[in-house]
């Protein structure tokens, strides 16, 4: 994956060799555009925070997000690039098609979140599996990714569940059952709500390390993996948690509806 | 996506299904999760405490099918193993039995993490209830 060791580097980062200049009038370019002639420019593989050229921090302003994707929207938009020359045309085909793809990305925050894991190179299933393995090789209990009172709760849940399906199968009606797993569903909207909370202060965490990064990188050393990994955990462990409780809303709603 | 025959007889005549008194000491519960799909499974074990066999397997999995299939032979394999033999199942083990393809290979993961997690759980009730029996004496 080239985004990963991209990111080190971590933005604002000058662009690819041979890309600094404008293939038109030969000035130097800003990301899409040339500064000079205004022509736009052939996409460069940059990830999405580059594109919009954001550091790679997860506290965003939206609003400005929204301003600068309009601006480069009406920019970009191969109908006013018709009369273009073809390859022109072409590239601002690309570079909308990108821009809309890190756009809808960016502005939504579990999204963002993900994205920003991805570009760290975290893989989740990998993750369980050589877990798995380290268990088996040193005879350790593996530390679940859902912690315990987390999971007896779907448990029971899914219980209460199966229960409410087989009743309606046998077109019995158990008011007492649906009100409990109705109960059940609120307080678990209201836990999901609160992770998205606990969310944004990892995102704090992040972004202080990007802004000291930045610091450290000008006096010549090394991003701190190790701290990065640190936070990028408690991302993905609220991820986990907020994921099943989202699944498990959904499969409640299905089972009331039906 | 297809399921091969074994996983379909699996999750048409799921082996071992129900549960035990989690609270007795021969018995150990494991239950684990796989957030990306919302899977839950429950898997326990009762051990003979002289020999060290498991003697029965229950378990209860909440999820697709390959996770169904995937526990109900987990609790086909460990049944008259050694609680050592038990932990010597593989997650691959499983894939290769049931043909898993490559989508599902968390599944059989996640059964051998609950095997692990319900033997986990009965030894660590057998430490802590042997200081009790030697102030009894």
């Amino acid at each position: 994956m080239t985004t990963k060791s991209t990111l080190t580097a971590i933005s604002p980062k000058p662009l690819p060799e041979g890309t600094h200049t404008c293939w038109s009038c030969g000035s130097m370019r800003a990301a899409h555009f040339c500064e000079s002639c205004g022509k736009v420019q052939p996409p460069t593989p940059v990830d999405y925070f580059t594109f919009f050229g954001l550091p790679p921090k997860l506290t965003v302003d939206v609003a400005a997000l929204e301003k600068e994707f309009y601006e480069l929207s009406r920019r970009l938009h191969p109908d006013l690039n018709a009369r273009a020359g073809s390859r022109e045309q072409e590239w601002s085909l690309e570079q909308s098609s990108m821009l809309n793809d890190a756009y809808r990305t960016l502005r939504d925050p579990i999204k963002r979140t993900e994205y920003l894991l991805h570009l760290e190179g975290v893989a989740l299933e990998e993750q369980s599996k050589s877990a798995t393995e380290r268990a088996r090789a040193t005879g350790e209990i593996k530390k679940q990714i859902v912690p315990p009172d987390l999971l007896e709760e779907v448990f029971e849940l899914n219980m209460q569940l199966e229960e409410l399906r087989m009743n309606k199968k046998m077109g019995e009606d158990d008011p007492a059952l649906t009100a409990e797993i109705s109960q059940h569903k609120h307080a678990l909207e209201a836990k999901h709500e609160a992770l998205l909370q606990e969310l944004e202060t990892y995102w704090t965490d992040w972004d202080n390390l990007i802004d000291r990064s930045f610091l450290d990188q000008n006096q010549g050393s090394k991003a701190p993996a190790e701290e990065r990994a640190k936070i990028t955990a408690k991302m993905v462990d609220v991820l986990n948690r907020r994921n099943y409780i989202r699944n498990l809303v959904r499969d409640v709603n299905v089972a009331l509806e039906d | 996506m297809s399921y091969s025959d074994k996983v379909i007889d699996h999750y048409n005549n799921p082996r071992n299904v129900g549960s035990m008194d989690k609270n007795s000491t021969d018995v150990g519960t494991g239950l684990v999760g796989a957030p990306e799909c919302g899977d839950v499974m429950k898997l326990q074990i009762k051990v003979n405490p002289a020999t060290s066999v498991i003697e029965d397997a229950k378990f209860k999995t909440f999820g697709c099918g390959s996770a169904i299939a995937s526990s109900s032979l987990a609790t086909e394999w460990v049944k008259g193993k050694t609680v050592d033999q038990a932990l010597a199942i593989k997650n691959m083990d499983i894939v290769k039995e049931l043909s898993l393809p490559p989508v599902k290979i968390h599944c059989s993961v996640l059964a051998e993490d609950a095997i692990r997690a319900a033997i986990g759980d009965w030894k660590k009730k057998q430490e802590s209830g042997k200081p009790v029996a030697a102030e009894a004496k």
